[in-house]
């Protein structure tokens, strides 16, 4: 039994469920780099769900689906922008709104679209497709781990490095993270720091689009009600753990990802999936307690050193309100 | 000093009335989207849910625990902390009465009710006070606790409901039936509407006195307020952040009780559609004031009701209620915003005008 569950098969899916909370994180992450905390990614998510499967069947293409899912996320990135800036609203209260407004709206089009309550599934709908790389086929462990995974998958490894580089390497970088940090500065050298945050809240919705067509079309081929099942909250906690760095946040999203993974496969051998599927939340709590830890104890070590690197945990610090 | 706060207030009404007209607009637009009249869909909302007494009975008993929750995120919000965890509360305080209610089968009403509310309470309390402990001692963030908290709970008595304590007849996911004794008594006939509305009333009395008329409330909505002034003047806010979690709790666990011993007579592993959200945004668009939570629960109960009626008649699902209530959130969210721009328009056209 043991063997059954802990072996490569485990890790490979670990990478699939990572998936979708890392693409959702790194749309979280850009907007807690520029000062804003969004509570609405659970909502953001949904709605890319949910208009990636329609897109995919309304035009049997998964282009489509994508484009439908990223131009949700742009829509919802505005007006979550439109409120948090320019109408100054409680980024909290905005975020909850959006998230009831999705899973009222997705609800509500998915009967009054497709007429059908809880699930909507059709082979009229296309999936995302599998990449196979060529050279990989033929190294054993490498093969099962890395090749034949869903289009995101690799869409998310490269917007990890990306958006690594974009934030710690280019100027533009220094601007979004000025704006969290530093916003009179930035508006002083003639940069609105408005417009960053804007930018930084659309691309947040783009992501959080591909989290959500990733969910529907990328290891599920249908939409189910509230399918987004609180990732975009784990997604928040990813952020927390990796201090809102691209690198370290993809591995909280390991961590929760193993844990779903592991829950789904332990269904198999017959515990109740009741408690399988609490394994991510129970975990999503238990990692923020270590986070805590983790930081008191790099205090303690700083005090010890007599430094306080204040520009470390900033990013981190943003995320709290 | 009293007249600025009545014109802030009446400024805010307004405003809300505003938003909800705007909502509603949205909502017509949708329907008439999906080829219906809004005015015959919105005309078969109100009179789903007001047009005889059987049906106001069933209005009313859906603001029960819209009531409940929604005074539950009024305390827990205006203390500054945000128990979003409300649904799983609820959970954990249905499951605890029904098991009073199946479990010691041989007492009278009169003690076995209240002590399956008082199971419910402190199952829903102590549910919230982990999330409340984690964030004063160790500041970790209450929002991403209490949601997980929710999923948690929920299937962990979905667990309970499907496997040690399934009901041996009939429904899947479903406990046994509490005594006879338990159940609370329907107040019109064929209405799901129970005493518990009066004991509501009560609660809803007893937040208002203790939020608006105590020193304890006081401190709750100072520390809400301002959390350095608060405890630049001794307010002790861990503490109260606690005591208004735990109140917070106790009133989820109530409203849990309550849809298991007047609605339902046993625990269903989907026993609430999200009545803890909704009351969280009842308690939101009216700024956590207990009047408010009061009378926009009794509204989402008209927009609820009514919606199941609208459906039937116009075939225009339920779930466009769900889109309103949220509409009218992100508008009343951006109500300084829109008054502000408002202001700076008139500015202008001021200025244009005296030249």
């Amino acid at each position: 039994m043991y063997r059954e569950i802990f072996n490569i098969t485990l890790l490979q899916n670990t990478i699939r469920t990572a998936t979708p909370l890392i693409l959702a994180a790194l749309g979280g992450l850009l907007t807690s780099h520029t000062g804003i905390l969004n509570i609405g990614m659970e909502g953001m998510i949904l709605l890319g769900a949910f208009f990636g499967v329609a897109g995919s069947y309304f035009f049997e293409s998964y282009l489509m689906g994508i484009l439908f899912a990223v131009t949700s996320g742009i829509i919802i990135g505005i007006v979550f922008a439109l409120f948090v800036i320019k109408l100054k609203s409680d980024e909290f209260i905005v975020g909850i709104a959006i998230n009831m407004f999705a899973g009222g709206l997705t609800m509500f089009l998915l009967r009054s679209i497709f007429g059908v309550k809880g699930a909507f599934s059709s082979p009229r709908i296309q999936p995302l497709p599998d990449i196979n790389i060529a050279f990989i086929d033929k190294i054993p462990i490498l093969n099962v781990l890395l090749n034949n995974h869903s289009l995101f998958v690799y869409i998310s490894w490269i917007l990890v490095i990306a958006i690594y580089i974009f934030l710690y390497k280019t100027p533009y970088g220094l601007w979004f993270r000025a704006a969290g940090e530093f916003p009179e500065a930035l508006d002083t050298v003639g940069i609105s720091s408005d417009k960053i945050k804007f930018a930084s809240s659309i691309l947040c919705g783009i992501l959080c689009g591909f989290a959500g067509v990733h969910l529907s079309l990328g290891y599920l081929t249908l939409f189910t009600e509230n399918m987004s099942a609180n990732r975009g909250f784990i997604a928040l906690a990813a952020i927390i753990f990796g201090s809102a760095n691209p690198l370290m946040t993809y591995v909280a999203a390991l961590i929760f990802g193993f844990f779903d993974a592991l829950g789904i496969r332990l269904q198999g051998v017959g515990i109740p999936s009741q408690f399988t599927q609490m394994f991510p939340y129970i975990v999503t709590v238990l990692v923020l307690i270590a986070v805590v830890k983790r930081e008191r104890d790099k205090k303690a070590l700083q005090a010890k050193a007599g430094r306080i690197d204040k520009s470390q945990s900033q990013a981190a610090g943003n995320l709290t309100r | 000093m009293k007249k600025i706060k009545l014109s802030q207030d009446l400024e805010y009404i307004f405003s809300l009335a505003l938003s909800i007209v705007l909502a509603l607009i949205i909502g017509a637009l949708i329907i008439l989207a999906n080829g219906k009249s809004p005015l015959t869909a919105y005309a078969s909302l109100i009179n789903g849910s007001l047009g005889s007494p059987y049906k106001m009975a069933t209005t009313l008993a859906k603001t029960v625990p819209l009531i409940l929750t929604g005074l539950a995120t009024a305390v827990a919000f205006s203390s500054g902390i945000f128990n979003i965890g409300g649904e799983g509360q609820l959970y954990l305080g249905a499951f605890a009465a029904a098991y009073v209610g199946f479990t010691f089968t041989n007492l009278p009403g009169l003690i076995g009710i209240p002590l399956a509310l008082i199971f419910a309470a402190l199952a829903g309390g102590f549910y919230a006070l982990i999330p409340a402990l984690l964030k004063v001692k160790y500041g970790i963030d209450e929002v991403i606790t209490t949601i997980m908290f929710n999923s948690i709970a929920i299937l962990f008595t979905g667990y309970l409901a499907n496997y040690p304590f399934a009901s041996s007849v009939g429904k899947m996911g479903a406990t046994e039936m509490i005594a006879p004794a338990y159940k609370l008594l329907r107040l019109v006939a064929r209405s799901k509407l129970h005493t518990g509305i009066f004991f509501t009333a009560v609660i809803a009395l007893a937040i208002y006195y203790l939020m608006e008329k105590t020193s304890v409330g006081y401190d709750f909505k100072m520390i809400g307020t301002n959390l350095i002034f608060a405890k630049y003047g001794g307010i002790n806010a861990e503490r109260n952040m606690v005591i208004a979690m735990i109140i917070s709790g106790v009133l989820c666990g109530i409203a849990g009780a309550f849809e298991v011993l007047g609605n339902h007579y046993r625990f269903l592993q989907a026993i609430s559609p999200g009545y803890a959200f909704d009351g969280m945004l009842v308690s939101l668009i009216v700024k956590n004031k207990v009047v408010g939570v009061i009378l926009m629960s009794i509204f989402f109960g008209i927009l609820k009701t009514g919606s199941i009626a609208m459906e039937f008649e116009t075939a225009i699902p339920s779930e466009l209620v769900l889109v309103i209530q949220a509409i009218i959130i992100l508008f009343i969210a951006g109500e300084k915003g829109f008054a502000q721009i408002l202001r700076r328009i008139h500015a202008k056209e001021g200025v244009r005008g005296d030249v």
